[in-house]
C-alpha cells in the first residue's frame, strides 16, 4: 500500500523541522490545534501503570484510522467516540502528523 | 488511510512547522506566572518547553501543592492525602525560575507584580491561575471560623483531612448534609462524587447513615447517571433535594451543624458547605474580575478584556463553556503558552481547539464522564455541536470499571505532566 512508502518520508520532513526549528526537539510550539488537549491523557512522558495507550510517535496512519472510527462509531470507546467527533478529517491529519514526529 | 492529497496535507503541515521559528522573530521576554496549580504549573512549564530563552517565574506560596482531583477518595478512605501531593522540583528542573510566596498587587500599567516577601517583578505577559477563593460573606453564618467547624473541603488539604475526621468519628445512623452553590463553582460534579463516595463509605461502615444534599440548583452535571448509580449502589441512602423544593441553604449555624433553608432547618451530625465562591483574591486586587467575580478574557490567548497583557485561565476565568476542572485549567494553559510565544514573537496566535474531561467515581470501580470540544465563536469559548456529552446511560460488561480505570489515569498522566 502506498503509505507504507510515503510516512517514512512524511517522518523525515517532519524529524527535519525539528532540528532546523531550534537544536533540540521543539515540535510542541507547532502543535495543531486541539493537539496539547490529547496529552492530558495521551502524555509526552511515559506514565507507569496508566492504562490510557500510548499514541506519541505511533504511525500517523494508524491515528488517523483510529480517530476516523471512533468519530464515525465503527470502532467501540468509552470516550473517544465523543472526542474524535469534534474534529474534521484536516484537524484529525494535522494531530497525526503531530503526534507521529514525537519521540515514542 | 493515507491518501496522495492527505499526504499532501500532511507535508504542507510539516512545512509550516518548520517555517515560523526559521523565517520570524523569536520570542523572548520575561512571564511572570501567578499561582501554581493545575493552570499556573502548566503554563510556566509550556512556556519554558516552547521557547528554552524565556525568561519565566512562578509565584506560588506553598512548597507542595495538594490536588483536589481525588480528594473525594481521601474522604471514602481509599486515598491518604500524601498521594494528592506534589512538590515544585519538577517545574524547577523545567528551568522555571520559582518565587515562594505569594503576589499581594499587580500594576498592569507599570506591568509588575509585588510579592509578599517585599519583591517586585516586571513581566512583559503575565499569567494568573489563582484558582478560587471562598466568598466569604455570601452565606450568612459561613467565615472561617465556621469552616472548621463545617469544613468546605473545596480547596484540598487540611479541610479535606478535617472533613474525614468527622465522617469518622460520627455514629452509625448519622445524617451527612452536603450543600451544593449555585453555578458557576470549581469542578460541577464534584459535589456528586462526593456525595457518592460518602455513601459508597458509610455502606461499608456505618450503614444505617444517611446523606442529604441540599442543592441550590434543579440540574447538575452528569445527574442521570449519578441518579442511575445511586439507585443501583445506594439504595435509599442518598436524599437530593432540588432548588424547586426548597433545597437552597439560606444561612448555617456552625454552633449546631444546621443548615437553614427557606422551608426547614436541617441538623447533621457531619455538615458539608460547599459555598458559592469566586476568582482567587489576588484577580480582584489585579483589576481583572468583573462584578461577577470571575475574569472575563478573550478566546484565543485568555488575555484579560479588562487588562491587556494579563492572561487568565483555569478556575478564576470565564471561559464560556468549559468547565471549571483540572483537565480545562491545564488544557487553558497548555493553548495560553503557545499563545504568549506567538504574541511575544509578534504573531498572531490561531485560533486553538481545547478538550475537556471530567471523570467521576459513584464507587471505587464505577467511573463515569462528561466530555466537551471547544472553539472560539463570536468572542467566546464554545461547545463544538455534535461532539462531547456523557457515557452512556445503559451500558454493557466492564465500562463503568473501565473508565474507573481510565479516570485514575487520567489523574497519574495529568499529575505527571504538570509536577513530574
Ligand atoms: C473535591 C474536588 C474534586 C475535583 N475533581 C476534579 C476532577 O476529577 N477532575 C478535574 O478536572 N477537576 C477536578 N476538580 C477541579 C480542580 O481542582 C480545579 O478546577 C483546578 O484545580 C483549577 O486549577 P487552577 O490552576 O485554576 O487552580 P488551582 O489548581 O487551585 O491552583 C491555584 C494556585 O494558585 C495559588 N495562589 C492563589 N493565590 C495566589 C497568589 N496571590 N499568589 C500566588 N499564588 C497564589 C494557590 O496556592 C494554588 O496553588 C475538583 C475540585 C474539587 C474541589
Ligand atoms: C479524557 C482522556 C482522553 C483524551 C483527552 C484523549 N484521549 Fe485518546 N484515548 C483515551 C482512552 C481512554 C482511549 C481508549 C479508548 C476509549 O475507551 O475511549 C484512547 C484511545 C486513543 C487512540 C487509540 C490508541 C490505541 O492504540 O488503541 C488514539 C489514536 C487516540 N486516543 C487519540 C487521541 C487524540 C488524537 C486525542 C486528542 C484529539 C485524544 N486521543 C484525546 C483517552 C483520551
Amino acid at each position: 500500500m502506498k503509505h507504507r512508502l510515503l510516512l517514512p518520508a512524511l517522518a523525515s520532513v517532519l524529524s527535519l523541522a525539528s532540528v532546523v526549528a531550534g537544536g533540540a526537539v521543539r515540535a510542541a510550539d507547532t502543535a495543531p490545534p486541539g493537539a496539547s488537549s490529547c496529552t492530558g491523557c495521551h502524555a509526552a512522558q511515559r506514565i507507569p501503570d496508566s492504562v490510557i495507550p500510548r499514541i506519541a510517535g505511533r504511525k500517523a496512519s494508524d491515528i488517523v484510522q483510529f480517530m476516523r472510527e471512533y468519530r464515525s462509531g465503527a470502532w467501540p470507546s468509552t470516550v473517544m467516540g465523543r472526542i474524535a467527533k469534534g474534529f474534521d478529517d484536516q484537524q484529525i491529519d494535522a494531530i497525526a502528523a503531530w503526534f507521529a514526529a514525537q519521540p515514542e | 488511510m493515507a491518501t496522495r492529497r492527505t499526504f499532501l496535507k500532511l507535508t504542507a503541515a510539516a512545512a509550516s512547522l518548520a517555517t515560523p521559528s526559521i523565517a520570524s522573530a523569536q520570542a523572548s521576554g520575561r512571564v511572570v506566572v501567578a499561582g501554581g496549580g493545575f493552570g499556573g504549573a502548566t503554563a510556566a512549564r509550556t512556556l519554558k518547553a516552547l521557547e528554552p530563552k524565556l525568561d519565566v517565574t512562578l509565584v506560588e506560596p506553598n512548597a507542595t501543592f495538594t490536588a483536589c482531583p481525588f480528594s473525594n477518595n481521601v474522604l471514602a478512605d481509599l486515598r491518604e492525602i500524601s498521594q494528592q501531593q506534589f512538590g515544585y522540583d519538577g517545574v524547577k528542573k523545567a528551568g522555571v525560575t520559582l518565587a515562594q510566596t505569594s503576589a499581594t498587587a499587580v500594576d498592569a500599567s507599570a506591568k509588575t507584580v509585588t510579592l509578599a516577601d517585599g519583591n517586585k517583578l516586571s513581566y512583559d505577559r503575565l499569567v494568573m491561575s489563582p484558582g478560587i477563593d471562598i466568598n466569604w460573606g455570601a452565606l450568612p453564618g459561613y467565615d472561617e471560623a465556621a469552616a472548621e467547624k463545617m469544613p468546605h473541603a473545596w480547596k484540598a488539604g487540611a479541610q479535606t483531612v478535617l472533613l474525614r475526621q468527622q465522617l469518622q468519628a460520627m455514629d452509625d445512623g448519622g445524617l451527612v448534609v452536603i450543600s451544593s452553590p449555585a453555578n458557576p463553582f470549581r469542578c460541577p460534579p464534584g459535589p456528586y462524587e462526593r456525595a457518592s463516595l460518602i455513601a459508597y463509605w458509610l455502606k461499608i461502615w456505618k450503614p444505617k447513615s444517611k446523606l442529604l444534599i441540599l442543592d441550590s440548583k434543579d440540574t447538575f452535571s452528569k445527574q442521570r447517571l449519578f441518579q442511575n448509580g445511586w439507585a443501583e449502589l445506594y439504595q435509599g441512602m442518598i436524599e437530593w433535594v432540588p432548588l424547586s423544593q426548597g433545597g437552597k441553604v439560606t444561612s448555617v449555624d456552625p454552633s449546631t451543624l444546621t443548615f437553614v433553608t427557606d422551608f426547614a432547618r436541617h441538623k447533621a451530625a457531619v455538615g458539608n458547605v460547599i459555598p458559592p465562591q469566586k476568582a482567587g483574591t489576588i484577580a480582584q486586587q489585579a483589576g481583572v474580575a468583573d462584578r461577577t467575580g470571575w475574569c472575563p478574557v478573550e478566546p484565543v490567548a485568555f488575555e484579560s478584556t479588562l487588562r491587556p497583557g494579563i492572561h487568565v485561565i483555569g478556575d478564576s476565568a470565564i471561559m464560556g463553556g468549559m468547565p471549571k476542572s483540572a483537565f480545562a485549567a491545564n488544557a487553558q494553559a497548555k493553548v495560553c503558552a503557545a499563545a504568549i510565544v506567538e504574541l511575544l514573537a509578534g504573531r498572531k496566535p490561531v485560533d486553538p481547539i481545547l478538550i475537556n474531561t471530567c471523570y467521576s467515581l459513584v464507587a471505587a470501580d464505577y467511573g463515569i464522564s462528561v466530555a466537551g470540544v471547544y472553539r472560539p465563536d463570536k468572542g467566546v469559548l464554545t461547545d463544538i455541536p455534535g461532539a462531547g456529552g456523557t457515557s452512556p446511560l445503559e451500558v454493557v460488561g466492564g465500562f463503568r470499571g473501565q473508565e474507573a480505570l481510565y479516570a485514575s489515569s487520567w489523574f497519574k498522566t495529568i499529575t505527571t505532566e504538570v509536577f513530574g
